[in-house]
């Protein structure tokens, strides 16, 4: 019986004695071997001070974290944010307003407003204070406003010649043009994610009490719905870059869908924090607790590549797909993780409220074109 | 194997903060740990997270542990009662339906006929009774202190896991 049970074969055996054991050693690193427990530090600052340790013991300790970090990929915090590690800008959004980060890491106060995101190409971002939605340059230069009552979830789409933004107000789901004429309430009432499906047209896919709706927002018309009265509300909405999937995040399953709003694939997850498909559609990163795990586009072969030392927020890809960006508030550092073949490699952030000023751990609205 | 000596020695040393002693630790546990976990759950995904998190939750409370008792019927414990909450809570939600009817299998499915499948024909309690015995090799006495079941308890839930069993032991 027990060379029966031995010889039962496990699925990923040995890529997950890979992971577990790289997580188990960054958690012991962590570890205050006194009755009096310190505060929790960063595990990328601590894994060097481990190995600043272990080059005081034998050489078998040093192989060990040397190991160790070759597996994690932790290297150490930067102290501030030097550069990024992809091309393109950052939109950041912390007590003190929102800003843009350049590739170079230097960056700028657009202004006193609690959330934002991009327009489509980078060239504007729109923001959103309490009572104002206000489409914005680059450098804050404020193009126009528009004053509503508790806007929120602002999101802007279309091509350089034709754009539309969505957000939501206390009466529900609004769309205004990019040029901030034609204000108008879509959907009454509705206020939870939503995203625009790339491509010609504008579709908007937002998620109403149990279901996903994709709407055109030009003719009123609803294209489709899914899982009418099955799901419990959805946390976020993802698209790939061709606007042939959407990725519907809730809070223990992900669910896969074609453009046509069928379902491709479903995974149940326990513990997601939140879910983004990759630009081209083909990967799936997924925030877990304190970790970040890559599906592939069947939601198949999850393949951890961070573990934290505690809750992560926030999952931005970069747009080359090679890198995505994860808080993590306890450490207060970003993390950016590439996530290409072979081991992931790990770029840590330290001190990152400071850097914008905030009192609360800063968010990523967006990680967009270069320029 | 290693001997109690030297995992005696090693939980010493890993409580004195040796990554290495530790890492011997690991070596000489996880596979087992993470075995016992699939067997239970069948699911590599989640055997993975159990196994894991009770190693985590090992080192966790190492600074408390009596270096004078063995490290792996602690472990042990800690895998296998995670296991069985993971499966209950699993059937409570019937993620089981929900994942065999809408989704394509997350992996090659083993339930193909095999030990497994009969296996997986019992309820999580029971397949936990039958790792413990059969692939760790505890007496019913020791299962009976691990889960903190009646000995009776774990005596029927055997004899009835080895009568479906019975072909394959």
């Amino acid at each position: 019986m027990r060379r029966e049970l031995e010889r039962v074969e496990i699925p990923g055996e040995h890529e997950a004695r890979t992971r577990a054991r790289a997580v188990v050693l960054v958690a012991f690193s962590e570890r205050e071997p006194t009755p009096h427990r310190r505060s929790r530090r960063p595990v990328a600052a601590l894994a060097a001070a481990v190995v600043v340790v272990a080059g005081l013991l034998s050489p078998p300790g040093r192989a060990v974290l040397g190991e160790l970090r070759a597996a994690v990929g932790v290297e150490r915090a930067q102290p501030a944010l030097f550069s990024l590690p992809a091309p393109g800008r950052l939109l950041v959004s912390s007590d003190s307003g929102a800003w843009i980060v350049d590739p170079d890491g230097s960056k700028r106060l657009l202004g006193d407003y609690r959330e934002a995101s991009w327009s489509p190409f980078g060239r504007f971002v729109v923001a959103a204070r309490r009572n104002e939605l206000a489409a914005l340059e680059p450098d804050g230069g404020v193009r126009w406003t528009v004053s509503r009552q508790d806007v929120r979830s602002p999101r802007w789409t279309g091509s350089p010649a034709d754009t539309r933004i969505a957000y939501v107000d206390r009466l529900g789901l609004r769309v205004v043009a990019g040029d901030g004429r034609r204000d108008r309430l879509l959907a009454p009432a509705e206020g939870g994610a939503l995203a625009w499906r790339p491509g010609p047209g504008f579709e908007l896919a937002y998620v109403s009490a149990s279901e996903v709706r994709l709407q055109d927002v030009e003719t009123g018309g609803v294209r489709w719905r899914a899982n009418a009265g099955r799901l419990p509300a959805a946390r976020a909405l993802s698209w790939s870059a061709d606007g042939s999937r959407l990725l519907v995040v809730l809070s223990d399953r992900l669910l896969l869908l074609d453009g046509r709003g069928r379902e491709l694939a479903r995974r149940t997850v326990h513990g997601i924090l939140t879910a983004a498909l990759s630009p081209d559609g083909g990967r799936v990163a997924l925030a877990r607790r304190t970790e970040i795990v890559l599906l592939d586009d069947r939601l198949r072969g999850p393949r951890r590549v961070f573990a934290g030392g505690g809750r992560l927020e926030g999952l931005t890809w970069s747009q080359d797909g090679r890198w995505v960006l994860t808080g993590w508030p306890a450490a207060d550092q970003w993390v950016f993780v590439r996530v290409t073949r072979g081991e992931p490699r790990i770029v840590a952030v330290s001190n990152v409220s400071a850097q914008f000023r905030s009192g609360t751990f800063p968010r990523v609205e967006g990680w967009c074109c270069a320029g | 194997m290693a001997g109690g000596r030297d995992e005696r020695a090693w939980v010493h040393g890993a409580q004195r903060g040796s990554a290495s002693d530790l890492e011997a630790l690991f070596r000489l546990h996880w596979p087992r740990a993470f075995r016992a976990a699939f067997l239970v759950v069948h699911d590599s995904a989640a055997a993975e997270d159990i196994a894991q998190e009770s190693f985590l939750a090992a080192v966790r409370a190492l600074d408390r542990f009596d270096r004078r008792r063995p490290f792996g019927p602690w472990l042990h414990r800690i895998v296998v009662n995670r296991a069985i909450d993971w499966s209950r809570a699993r059937q409570l939600r019937g993620e089981t339906e929900l994942l065999n009817i809408v989704a394509a299998p997350l992996e090659p499915d083993p339930l193909d006929g095999s030990l497994l499948a009969s296996l997986a024909a019992l309820p999580p309690e029971h397949r936990a009774v039958i790792v413990l015995r059969h692939l760790l090799e505890y007496t019913p006495g020791e299962i009976a202190e691990l889960l903190g079941l009646p000995r009776g308890t774990v005596n029927s839930r055997l004899r009835r896991g080895l009568d479906s069993l019975k072909e394959h032991v």
